[in-house]
């Protein structure tokens, strides 16, 4: 392993810290400690680590509403959280409204906080079908949402890019990857700020989001409007002008390429045509038909009553 | 005097955070607390002032996001998000708190962001935003000197009284380097796009912008422009001549450069209220 994992530590016991920390760079750990709670959520934010232990055992409220608050933006829920608690408050803790991966005893055995964290984080490579490249989660998660959403008050959102395969062709791989990573935050945030919802990857360059049908329309401007702004950072200033760039279709052939943009298929879930989730994605490809017919980004959505 | 200048550098390359005015970070606070206060809202706070925006850009162009292009407060703010950006700003306010004779350079930093806009239209350049941040951030070099080395400071400020010198010259005296180099390194080490280390780096020496001149040119005027004003305080005494390099770039003439300065003498009336209101 090139770079040793980073391990940040949350305890206001300034001794207790200081031995973790030094036991955990024995270990050849980088350890960074935390000892205000005020600062913990902007600490993690701004320097994400590999793993967080944090001791429950002074302040267990605040730091309870910490870890929901990590465990809320699914950018980071995969980063595994440790907690360290005493063995009497251990059974009084509500585990649904305490989002942790594993805990350890006070006072503390070194031997199996080390355990626990190398479990924790070979859990990780295993379990998550959430995607790599946007941590969004993955296929099996979304067909779960989608099934628990048929009947319901809500709008599946399919969203995927224009002209995506001639961009990373021209560009290449890193670029389109970055592209990839804009959108998801894009959709994340939009689907947040709005009050809520789901977002997952299916692959490639195909998204799709779940929010409240009222919300399908908001989200889904916020969505391209915010894309056809961050989309401009990507150009120079003469291809920005001139609405286009020089490369080949898939036919293989010299073309202007239009700059990217999206198209976004929504499906409301409370009409009763939709009654499995093959059909939600039936009709969703229906409606990506129509939006792609405009020029740059757009939004279908199904207004059919049968 | 070559030690002097590395281990500075190294305090910079170290420097994660800066220290921002108690009133941004109280109406930032009293912004999150309102569950509806919208992104538009706390991008135009936060594009006050220039510690905070370095800060978010650094987050969006650092590896953990990796979004490599981010060069406004308003892309930065999509991609990150609200939440981010709240808990990031609220979690400088704890321990570090600007110093009340700090204003004067918030006041000329943001005064110049605003000013680099204002020419940017007028000239009807493209990536007018990204040219209001280079504004906004230009003199962030100042505030790494006068936080990390406060004893040097006051020798610099000496020196600009007594030699009557610029700012600049003072600190080559005293540092062996300066604000704008200052301010190089920082961008360098906070992942910050050359859209905006250029500015930065050369806004005192515009022939050596290569790739953003333009945007360089810009706030070298912006910047002399606010110091004629007498708005905020860059620290300099004397208003420092317009670059050839820089006139030559942007095609000015009298009658143009005439136009700006009242459009942006008119505006800081609203800058100043706005910096009143922050400070209340």
């Amino acid at each position: 392993m090139a770079q040793s994992v980073r391990i940040s530590l949350v305890s206001s016991d300034d001794e207790l810290s200081t031995r973790i920390q030094l036991r955990l760079q024995s270990r050849d750990y980088q350890a960074t400690i935390t000892s205000c709670l005020d600062s913990v959520v902007g600490n993690f934010y701004s320097d994400p680590p590999d793993l967080l232990i944090i001791d429950l055992s002074e302040n267990p409220a605040a730091c309870i509403a910490i870890i929901n608050t990590l465990r809320s933006d699914s950018f980071f829920s995969v980063i595994p959280i440790i907690g360290l608690v005493g063995s009497a408050e251990c059974s009084l803790l509500q585990w649904d409204d305490c989002p942790l991966d594993d805990f350890v005893h006070l006072p503390l055995n070194f031997d199996e906080l080390f355990c626990r964290i190398s479990l924790s984080l070979s859990r990780l490579k295993r379990i998550f079908d959430n995607n790599p490249l946007t941590r969004l989660p993955g296929n099996t998660s979304i067909q779960r949402a989608i099934e628990d959403a048929i009947g319901k008050d809500l709008a599946v959102c399919y969203v995927d890019i224009n002209h995506f395969k001639p961009y990373n062709d021209i560009y290449g791989f890193s670029h389109g990857d970055e592209v990839i990573r804009m959108l998801s935050r894009i959709m994340f945030n939009a689907v947040r700020d709005s009050g809520g919802g789901f977002c997952g990857h299916i692959g490639g360059d195909d998204f799709v989001c779940m929010v409240p049908l009222a919300q399908a329309e908001s989200v889904c401007r916020t969505i391209i409007a915010h894309f056809d702004r961050i989309v401009l950072d990507l150009y120079d200033e003469e291809t920005k002008l001139q609405g286009y760039y020089d490369g080949t279709n898939r036919k293989g052939e010299k073309e202007q390429i239009p700059l990217l943009s999206i198209s976004v298929a929504v499906v409301p879930m409370d009409s009763p045509k939709i009654r499995h989730y093959a059909k939600v994605a039936e009709v969703a490809a229906e409606m990506k038909k129509l939006a792609k017919e405009s020029k740059g980004s757009c939004y279908v959505m199904d207004s059919r009553k049968a | 005097m070559d030690d002097k200048r590395s281990e500075l550098k190294k305090i910079i390359m170290d420097t994660k955070t800066l220290p921002t005015l108690p009133g941004v970070i109280n109406k930032l606070n009293m912004l999150s607390e309102n569950e509806k206060s919208s992104v538009q809202e706390m991008a135009k706070i936060v594009s006050s002032d220039s510690v905070l925006s370095a800060r978010i850009l650094r987050l969006a162009n650092s590896p953990s996001y990796g979004f490599y292009r981010v060069s406004t407060i308003s892309n930065a703010m999509i991609l990150l998000g609200v939440n981010v950006v709240k808990s990031l700003a609220l979690s400088s306010s704890i321990f570090e708190i600007m110093e009340k004779n700090s204003v004067g350079l918030w006041e000329h930093s943001l005064a110049v962001g605003v000013a680099s806009n204002i020419i940017a239209r007028k000239l009807a350049l493209s990536e007018c935003e990204e040219i209001a941040t280079a504004g906004l951030l230009h003199d962030i070099g100042k505030v790494i000197i006068s936080l990390k080395c406060s004893e040097a400071e006051t020798a610099i400020l000496a020196a600009i009284r007594e030699q009557e010198i610029y700012m600049r010259e003072a600190e080559q005296l005293v540092l062996d380097t300066d604000h704008a180099e200052v301010g190089a390194w920082l961008s360098k080490s906070w992942f910050l796009p050359d859209k905006l280390s250029e500015p930065i780096s050369f806004h005192h020496n515009v022939i050596q912008s290569d790739t953003h001149r333009v945007k360089t040119s810009v706030v070298h005027i912006a910047d002399i422009i606010i110091k004629a004003s007498g708005f905020g305080n860059s620290g300099d005494i004397f208003v420092p001549k317009i670059q050839q390099a820089a006139w030559d770039c942007l095609k000015l003439s009298q009658e143009l450069l005439a136009e700006m300065v009242e459009d942006i003498e008119d505006k800081l009336i609203e800058v100043k209220n706005f910096s009143l209101e922050i400070q209340a």
